[in-house]
């Protein structure tokens, strides 16, 4: 125990801290300006010295550390003169521009002036000069304002891990600057932003176009744009957001945004909102009142149902929805239409990978708080780029590594390279060879231990049946996996994070056994990386056509009972049709009535082209969304929803955390929930959620783990799976132990194969229609290896024809020479564009969703840059 | 007084052999005889002070980290003699390789470190051929590497050459600037005998305190300490440029008085001109002035001058010397090496600077002398590391003693 | 690029020598320089142009085909190195940080470079010159063409 005292007030502390640690601890505020929470201790500004009784010399508090019985003084008139020197001193080289200057106001140096500085300057040398530099689409730069205190580059360096910029030039000489000196290319994750203590480094989204003071408004909510669930405060100016900021103490993400959830928010007022109700009429869509919209919408379903029976009726949920939209339109299909279709792009990847995780680990074992990874002794990463992808997700697995923590990665993650152990990179689909290698490595370091004697026996089988020769099936050498296999022995307790591109494959089943068996050995947690905010709440609602909400099987009586007496409804006991099903199922005419809520099928599902085809055939197509899309384009009616700022709501990240997402700002369209209450109103049912409250309120009866949860409780930030509910624990179907038989390939290498890219700057549905993240990417490209540029021999921006059985097109070229092999990376952004648009699927017989593997693609040179421009 | 300069004598002082040949590399093999622990208390019992400037004792440093667990250890050596005034390392590093190889293994054994780095100045670049070549010759015969001598003790020696940046020559930035870093230093604690290069313990020091090694390991304490005075032991070498008759390096006993060293080492001011002021040790320590001239060079005695005697780089000033513009010329020399680091000493100094350059154009104002002091005031205490406060004492050492010529009333024809 | 690892133990230690050697294939610290310094020690190029332009011996533009450097610090400016450099200035036509229009010669007023005691002093390239005069400066550099 380490007693200490400053300004006469004693502190007790049990382990050593600074000076300004204990002094915050304890209230007591010293002036700081290169000191920041989310930062290691710098000590350069030298505002925060205190005097120090015995020590000659002032101390600066935010290095020091206390020792016992040490006396501190923080606002002697000796520390006030010190303070005021040092301000003096940051004033010598300073513009003096806060009238100009978008700090003013919150500006750390400002701030400290009016309180300790000189009121006049004495310098009258002439001042260093830089120009404000707006080189960059995102970032404005004024060096003249920079202290110095390198918190930037401390956040961009030591948290944000991008090294993207850096202090060039040494002593009073010295500034702050990307690379380039003038476009940042980073990751944008804005963070530096958020801990320049003055107007150095400023968003251009919003310069100039507001001071700190006109803030009317402030609403700590949850950030819309990926599964990790971002806390933020939106600071809101008449009806519209005029950026978010954090604080080190908000949230699961502790001050960190990326991008998305920085400067991606101005989505919600483009130019593609729709704000009236539109209606198909005469081939086109025309405004309409909501009135008639919802009478034509709920009067077709009716029609449709009572023709061809409820079994004709599908409908997709969404992701992008809160948990109180997605339970609604569940209850809308089951209780009203009497139909367990409903689905959702959550299919394809997130809901099927964590039913099987649950089959054999138990319900809620993909469920892990998300600092589980920085404290677990290792992470092994596959099917995603976490930091491309969820980013803030990303950053923990940098900042395990940068602990020491070992980390092995499988597939192309430039956002994880330098961060990686160990990065395996294995040829096109080869991933189960490679696995298996991985695993029997191991085995014969790390025997199976006999605690589930029911899974080593799968494992046994399993092991006979792959026990081919594969030491060269991946294109790795031996010393990789060898090295791999090593850092895997070390690990104990290790965090697996799975992406998509595991569970997309024909293969997904094998993949995935093979990755439980690893879990096994290594005793690993498992983290799903959830692409979309509610991809976890889309499960937890019943958003499946087999399960009920709170994960209940549809298919167990004594379960669907306690939902049919609430609903006061009978509910059909079958698996209804997965997403793709229906799609199938329109096509040949079998389905005839589609509700799409916020989800655009024709660019997120695979071969648009079949895809518009079975839209077209359907009776009816109600699209409830926010934005203008390509299916909503073809629909007969349009419902437009609020949008995530617009309404309360709730979603449940992948960590099964429900976090409140709160209304900012007033919008003129009708809450999602709200639109369903009112046509199944219209249909004639008995239906009476008035507010959000209510939906939830239900919810906590219906759903066993779901129980007694409140909107307040979430906003304590506590609301984790399974909340005061029971988890599922012995329902669990037989195993059924898929067809291990690893799928023999023709030989991948060699031809090109296309990928969805894994974007940092968008994601597809809603990021396209940001204008800032437009600014930082094109919207479609085709990103090539230099493996594949030796045939091509193309230069980063001439252009290039793909096509593939399905689809043709010119895409510009990035050459990227991390990307090793000959694949090729779209993002799927643009609609006409898209990676998705080319891709023929089939159906994984185990899942049911598309799999994606194996779309070879042609590509060749068309024209270069220059002929272009001279064109 | 011959030790530290004594081979450089004998022809090919450079070569290994005749290093050799006039005696070297024996204490390496009576240091390998002995337990390491008996070096490091030896060398703590001799009192030896580190000779880079801040005089601290060889023998604790060497204590600490042959204490410290961790390993690997590493043992730098600050050879980046960057402080204006200052050449006395020279010698040894272009003339006399061995002798610094030989005291940094001796030392690399005391302590128990396998890795070495000489941190060589980028201004030197004769020195780093000499050295390299020095290094080759010591593995070939056996007094590098991972069995040296035959007795089963390793270790590696490499030249890190620096590339100009004078606060590399404080031993973190040193350790940062090795670490591929920019040469800015760290916070202490940790201090490098615990958590230096790597995060490892690490020694370092000067290149003429390695220099002392094999002589104080060959004699042993008690004789060494007769050489100087008490308080600070040992021969030193005293680089004296400027205005005298015969500049150069000089190794005289600790405690040698300035009046010898001037008029009769260096035979006097140069054209019989009379003497104005000194520089004792290197543009980091303040000016005195001529009627100093007894005070004993020794890290007790100049304090008690109002100065100090950092690395014994004395610059000799006179009678036409212009000080105010010395003075501008080392507050620029600060200013241009400042790492920026820090407030008081980026800013701070840069503002002396920019004040001294406007006098010294005949634009000075009354109140600009007063201004001066107060600036320095205000840096000094203040920033992080001592380079700056170096710069506020030395300016507050020209006001205090020269004040009449720094305002501009006594100029230097008077 | 190839720099000997082995040479400096630590891997940290290559980045110095690295931009050496780079500086000796492009001339001087190009954006294409440190890039392939980054390429090659897997390292950020903002960190090593943060590095790069902290020292003050890599070079910040393209320089001549000799490099004077001469030192005009305090015992350097006591024995007359200042006159040296306006001399020299005036000859090639260069203020100091410069480099004469045929590219043969830059400036640069050096801070110490450790020749106090036989001051006034240059360095041209990594040729060491002491006890300047008005006279002998020129006639060395007439050897650099
Ligand atoms: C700004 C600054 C510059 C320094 N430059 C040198 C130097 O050039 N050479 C040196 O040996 N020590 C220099 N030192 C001292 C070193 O920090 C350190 O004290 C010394 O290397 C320790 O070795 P020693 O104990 O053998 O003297 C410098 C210190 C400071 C603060
Ligand atoms: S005093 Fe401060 S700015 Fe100056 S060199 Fe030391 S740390 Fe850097
Ligand atoms: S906050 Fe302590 S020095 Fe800046």
């Amino acid at each position: 125990m380490i007693t200490i005292t400053i300004n006469g007030k004693k502190i007790k502390l049990n382990k050593p801290v600074t000076i300004l640690e204990a002094a915050r601890k304890s209230g007591i505020h010293i002036p700081t300006l290169c000191d920041h929470p989310m930062l290691e201790p710098f000590g350069g500004c030298r505002l925060c010295l205190v005097e120090i009784e015995k020590m000659p010399k002032l101390q600066a508090s935010c290095t020091q550390q206390v020792t016992d019985g040490m006396v501190v003084w923080t606002e002697t008139e000796k520390v006030v003169e010190a303070r005021r020197a040092m301000l003096e001193f940051l004033l010598v080289n300073h513009p003096l521009d806060c009238p100009y200057c978008d700090k003013a106001g919150e500006c750390d140096l400002q701030d400290n002036t009016m309180k300790y500085g000189p009121a006049i300057g004495r310098f009258k040398e002439g001042k260093r000069k830089h120009p404000e530099c707006y080189d960059d689409p995102i970032i404005v730069t004024n060096m003249e304002r920079c202290i110095l205190c390198s918190r930037c580059i401390r956040m961009c360096s030591d948290v944000q891990g991008a090294d993207a910029i850096t202090i060039t030039n040494r002593g009073n000489k010295s500034y702050v600057e990307p690379f380039s000196g003038g476009r940042f290319d980073c990751e944008y994750c804005g963070n530096c932003i958020t801990v320049c203590p003055v107007g150095s480094l400023m968003s251009r989204l919003h310069k100039h176009t507001y001071r700190p003071w006109y803030i009317e408004k402030e609403v700590e909510t949850i950030c819309s744009f990926c599964g990790v669930g971002c806390s933020f405060v939106a600071q809101i100016r008449g009806d519209s957001i005029v950026r978010v900021e954090t604080r080190p103490d908000l949230g699961l993400n502790k001050g960190l945004l990326c991008v998305k959830g920085r400067f991606g928010f101005d989505y919600t007022v483009s130019s593609a909102r729709l704000k009236s109700p539109l209606i198909e009429r005469n081939g086109g869509l025309k405004q309409t009142t909501w009135a008639e919209a919802l009478s034509h919408a709920a009067g077709k379903l009716k029609e449709v149902k009572e023709k061809y029976g409820p079994a004709a009726i599908g409908a997709i949920a969404s992701g992008l929805c809160t948990n109180e939209d997605n339970y609604a339109l569940q209850r809308l299909m089951r209780s009203v239409i009497g139909a367990n279709n409903i689905d959702s792009t959550t299919g394809f990847f997130y809901g099927p990978a964590q039913r099987f995780f649950e089959d054999i680990f138990g319900q809620g074992a993909t469920l892990n708080p998300m600092q589980g990874i920085t404290n677990s002794d290792g992470v092994f990463v596959i099917g995603a780029d976490p930091s491309a992808v969820t980013p803030v997700l990303g950053l923990q697995v940098r900042a395990a590594s940068r602990k020491g923590i070992p980390v092995v990665t499988v597939g192309h993650m430039s956002g994880l390279k330098r961060f990686a152990t160990c990065s395996l990179n294995p040829d096109a689909f080869s991933e189960p060879a490679l696995l298996n290698m991985l695993i029997s490595g191991l085995m014969k370091k790390r025997p199976v231990c006999g605690e589930n004697i029911f899974f080593e026996d799968i494992i046994k089988k399993f092991m006979l049946s792959t026990s081919d020769n594969i030491s060269d099936a991946c294109g790795l050498g031996k010393s990789d996996i060898d090295k791999a296999v090593d850092e895997l022995n070390l690990m104990t307790n290790p965090a697996i994070l799975i992406g998509r591109q595991v569970v997309q494959r024909s293969d997904a089943s094998v993949l995935l056994l093979q990755l439980s068996v690893l879990i096994y050995l290594l005793n690993g947690r498992i983290y799903l990386i959830s692409e979309l905010p509610n991809d976890q709440g889309l499960v937890d609602m019943g958003c499946q056509p087999d399960t009920l909400p709170g994960g209940r099987p549809v298919f167990s009586d004594s379960m669907r009972k306690r939902y049919e007496d609430s609903y006061g409804a009978e509910i059909p006991s079958a698996q209804g049709m997965r997403l793709m099903e229906m799609i199938q199922a329109a096509h040949e005419g079998k389905l005839k009535a589609l509700y799409v809520m916020g989800e655009n099928l024709l660019l997120n599902l695979p071969d648009t082209g079949y895809v518009k085809e079975a839209l077209l055939k359907l009776e009816l197509l109600v699209v409830q969304d926010t934005l203008m899309n390509e299916t909503a384009e073809l629909a007969h009616v349009v419902l437009p929803a609020c949008s995530w700022p617009e309404a309360e709501g709730s979603y449940t990240n992948f960590e099964g955390r429900m976090q409140h997402v709160k209304k900012a700002v007033h919008g003129e369209a009708m809450e999602g929930w709200k639109i369903i209450s009112e046509i199944a109103k219209i249909i004639g049912v008995d239906w009476d959620f008035l507010t959000v409250v209510d939906i939830l309120a239900e919810l906590t009866k219906v759903s066993p783990v779901h129980k007694g949860i409140t909107y307040s409780e979430m906003d304590s930030g506590n609301c984790l799976w399974p909340y005061n509910g029971e988890p599922l624990r012995d329902i669990a179907k037989d195993f059924v132990l898929p067809d291990t038989k690893l799928i023999k390939r023709e030989k991948c290498s060699g031809r090109s194969y296309l990928s969805a890219d894994q974007q940092l700057f968008h994601s597809g549905t809603i990021g396209r229609n940001s204008s800032a993240l437009n600014l930082l990417m094109p919207a479609s490209y085709a990103r090539i290896g230099s493996a594949l540029n030796e045939k091509l021999s193309v230069k980063t921006g001439d252009t290039a024809s793909i096509s593939s059985g399905v689809k043709s097109a010119e895409l510009d070229v990035i050459i990227d020479p991390d990307i090793k092999g000959m694949m090729v990376f779209v993002p799927n952004t643009a609609a006409d564009k898209g990676a998705l648009s080319f891709m023929k699927w089939s159906m994984n017989k185990d899942f049911k969703n598309p799999a994606l593997d194996g779309n070879e693609i042609e590509i060749s040179k068309l024209r270069s840059k220059a002929e272009e421009v001279a064109a | 007084m011959n030790i530290l300069l004594k081979h450089i004598e004998y022809p090919e002082s450079t070569e290994l052999k005749g290093y050799c040949e006039s005696g070297g590399y024996k204490a390496l093999s009576k240091a390998l005889d002995m337990k390491p622990s008996d070096i490091v208390d030896e060398v703590r019992r001799s009192g030896l002070r580190g000779r880079g400037g801040a005089g601290f004792p060889a023998g604790m440093k060497w204590t600490i980290a042959s204490m410290d667990p961790k390993k690997p250890k590493y043992l730098i050596c600050n050879a980046d003699e960057g402080e204006p005034g200052t050449f006395k390392d020279k010698p040894i590093l272009e003339k006399n390789p061995h002798l610094l190889i030989e005291g940094m293994a001796i030392s690399a054994y005391a302590i128990g470190a396998e890795y070495g780095y000489i941190y060589l100045r980028g201004e030197y670049p004769e020195a780093k051929e000499i050295l390299e070549k020095a290094i080759i010759d010591s593995y070939a015969a056996g007094y590098l590497g991972d069995n040296i001598l035959g007795k089963g003790f390793k270790f590696h020696l490499f030249v890190y050459f620096g590339a100009g940046a004078y606060i590399c020559g404080e031993e973190t930035a040193m350790i940062e600037s090795l670490q591929g870093k920019r040469g800015q230093p760290r916070i202490k604690p940790p201090f490098p005998v615990n958590e230096g290069f790597l995060a490892k313990p690490t020694v370092i020091n000067n290149v003429e305190t390695f220099a002392n090694i094999p002589y104080l390991v060959e004699v042993g304490a008690y004789a060494y300490m007769k050489i100087g005075t008490p308080e600070s032991p040992g021969p030193k070498l005293f680089s004296v440029s400027g205005s005298v008759n015969k500049p150069g390096v000089y190794e005289l006993p600790m405690g040698t008085t300035l009046r010898e060293i001037i008029y009769e080492h260096c035979g006097g001011i140069k054209d019989g001109k009379k003497l104005k002021a000194v520089i004792p040790g290197g543009v980091s320590t303040p000016i005195m002035t001529a009627d100093t001239l007894d005070c004993p060079m020794d890290f007790v005695n100049l304090p008690k001058y109002g100065s100090m005697l950092g690395s014994g780089g004395l610059i000799v000033f006179d009678e036409t010397a212009d000080l105010r513009k010395v003075c501008l010329r080392i507050t620029e020399f600060f200013e241009h090496e400042s790492c920026g680091k820090c407030t008081p000493c980026r800013e701070g100094v840069g503002w002396l600077s920019s004040i001294l350059k406007r006098m010294c154009s005949g634009e000075g104002k009354p109140e600009d002398v007063e201004l001066l002091l107060e600036i320095s005031k205000n840096i000094l205490g203040k920033c992080f590391c001592a380079l700056g406060d170096g710069a506020a004492i030395v300016v507050q050492g020209f006001v205090n003693n020269f004040r009449p010529e720094m305002e501009g009333r006594a100029g230097a024809q008077a | 690029m190839i720099v000997k690892q082995r040479a400096y133990e630590a891997k940290e230690a290559l980045l110095m020598p690295a931009l050496y050697a780079a500086q000796r294939e492009h001339g001087w610290m190009s954006p294409e320089a440190m890039k392939s310094v980054a390429r090659a020690l897997d390292l950020p190029p903002a960190t090593v142009k943060g590095f790069a332009t902290f020292y003050d011996m890599f070079r910040k533009k393209p320089v001549g085909k000799h490099v004077i450097q001469l030192c005009t610090n305090v015992t350097c400016i006591l024995s007359g190195s200042e006159d040296l450099l306006s001399m020299l200035s005036d000859k090639f036509g260069i203020a100091p940080n410069e480099t004469t229009t045929d590219g043969r010669f830059s400036l640069v007023a050096m801070e110490c470079i450790g020749a106090c005691g036989t001051a006034p002093a240059m360095i041209v390239n990594t040729d060491f010159y002491e006890n300047l005069t008005k006279e002998s400066i020129f006639s060395i550099l007439e050897n650099y063409k």
